[in-house]
């Protein structure tokens, strides 16, 4: 089930717009990130082969629309479209028109604004049915709740967890929520209930956002000159029955998805969790990073929380996870949400992160989890 | 009276006092699905329709007070209760919960019920189902 890269495939771009909720309109703020990375990679656009836009939330043309912006090259621009993962599936797209040979250069475009977006518990007239109660913010309460329940996790442990991505954010001025002052688990817990046990300042950062990637092949990347940051692996995946499988609401798939799309990337990067300088995951709600932990291979199973007390995946510690906030403070727009982890990823791996930098990080793993469901995994090296 | 969704579920027919599941059986597989497959996920051969419930176990919970993480809120109702229900076939429901946090636990029986959620263009009752706990 797993994908090979048919050639070597280096990320040579990035570029994003702040993400927040300043009301310009998404096309925007992603053609702000798309010449950012064109600036970044030092190219220009009609050295773009292909164009993959990522977007939840636009008009059926609205990729091609924002490509005219670009220039009128006559490149193919394709919609990818997949939940939450939207802007990671067309990185890895991206990744993979360049690996075979479509193309030798190839942008990701996410753009998106999550508050003006329709789709799930926002149907107008309907609104009454079993699908239309079964939200995200409930579903992942549910694993926070039996988590609670077979490990004994606490409440403060999930606040912890979203009270470091807070302190990550308030030094990446990319991100969406940035305070003036250290985030606490009392303020965390202090904040309006959302869906026990995730208060309002667990949950993601809806707002918008615009990111990019651009990657080529090896040549073109030797003939750029940057730091080589190579795509060591690209794994996506969709679910396979599991015990207790869940086919109706607001679903992320179940646990073993992650587990496999993971092993896949591993084997594929010939590295294991021991490698990785830092990750960044799909923090919706703090149960997620908590259960990640696990599921990634970064500890054993039930041993999270034990992670996260000691502070490992802060920044500092052993293996900083969501370094630049994570969806928890950076924010989750939708599309650009994927694509932001792999800037992140890239400025850290350059050792151009600044105050977040993670000392000597060589290489770093992004996952994301779309609704309905899949799985993206990709692992980024300095070589 | 009219099922909100009935392709989920079914109102309780003559002699019963709750709503069933419409799921699906794999003869293949040995395994039950819910809701309905077009054919087994996992041999991709047929399935047969079946019914299911109304009892089975609380697996995990949920009270939801604010949706859409925190952008659009209820007001005066107050949210409400989601929850996973294991039933004895191996199936694993999502679905409302009557009540508050305070009145169940993980584990709990609960048994299928239906909930009123307005009426239609023609004035028929509306229904949809919740699980309540059994006491």
């Amino acid at each position: 089930m797993s994908s090979t890269l048919s050639r070597r495939v280096f990320v040579v771009g990035v570029g994003m717009h702040p993400f927040g909720n300043e009301g310009i309109p998404a096309t925007d703020m992603g053609y702000v990130a798309g010449v950012a990375a064109l600036d970044d990679a030092g190219i220009d656009f009609p050295e773009v082969g292909a164009l993959y836009n990522g977007y939840i939330g636009g008009g059926i043309t609205a990729g091609v629309h924002l490509a005219k912006d670009l220039g009128l090259t006559g490149l193919p621009v394709t919609h990818v479209e997949n939940a939450s993962a939207t802007g990671s599936s067309a990185f890895g797209e991206a990744v993979h028109a360049v690996a075979g040979g479509r193309v030798d250069v190839a942008m990701a475009l996410g753009f998106d604004d999550m508050n003006r977006m329709g789709g799930l518990g926002r149907s107008g007239k309907r609104g009454l049915g079993a699908e239309d109660v079964m939200l995200p913010a409930a579903f992942f309460a549910m694993w926070a709740t039996r988590r609670m329940h077979e490990a004994g996790t606490s409440i403060e442990t999930f606040a912890a967890i979203a009270a470091k991505n807070w302190n990550h954010a308030r030094e990446n001025p990319m991100a969406q929520r940035r305070v003036d002052h250290e985030m606490t688990v009392e303020e965390i817990l202090a904040s309006t209930m959302i869906s026990y046990p995730h208060t309002s300042k667990m949950a993601c950062a809806a707002g918008g956002g615009g990111a990019a990637a651009i990657v080529a092949s090896e040549d073109v990347a030797r003939r750029l000159g940057g730091p080589m940051i190579e795509v060591v692996a690209s794994q996506q995946r969709s679910e396979t029955y599991t015990d207790g499988h869940v086919f109706l609401g607001a679903v992320i798939g179940p646990a073993q998805m992650t587990r496999d799309t993971a092993a896949d990337a591993y084997e594929q990067a010939g590295l294991g969790p021991r490698d990785l300088d830092l990750v960044q995951v799909h923090d919706a709600f703090p149960i997620e990073e908590l259960v990640y932990y696990e599921l990634l291979g970064i500890c054993g199973d039930g041993e999270g929380d034990k992670l996260v007390a000691s502070g490992e995946t802060s920044l500092g510690g052993r293996i900083p996870f969501s370094t630049d906030g994570g969806l928890t403070a950076r924010g989750h727009p939708g599309g650009p949400t994927g694509l932001a982890q792999i800037h992140e990823t890239v400025l850290q791996l350059r050792g151009g992160a600044g105050p977040r930098q993670v000392e000597g990080a060589r290489t770093g793993l992004c996952h994301m989890a779309g609704a309905g469901s899949v799985c993206v995994v990709h692992i980024l090296q300095r070589t | 009276m009219l099922a909100t969704d009935p392709h989920l579920f079914r109102l309780p027919g003559d002699g019963e006092d709750r709503p069933r599941l419409l799921g699906s059986y794999s003869a293949e597989a040995g395994l039950h699905f819910w809701p309905r497959r077009k054919r087994c996920p996992v041999t991709r051969t047929p399935v047969e329709d079946v019914e299911f419930g109304p009892v089975g176990t609380l697996y995990a919970w949920t009270f939801l007070h604010v949706p859409r993480m925190g952008k659009v809120s209820f007001g005066d109702t107050g949210g409400y209760a989601v929850g996973q229900v294991d039933l004895p076939e191996g199936v694993r429901v999502q679905a409302p919960l009557m009540g508050s946090q305070h009145d169940w636990s993980i584990g709990d029986e609960m048994a299928l019920t239906l909930f009123p959620v307005g009426t239609d263009d023609d004035g028929n009752e509306l229904v949809t189902f919740r699980f309540e706990v059994v006491r």
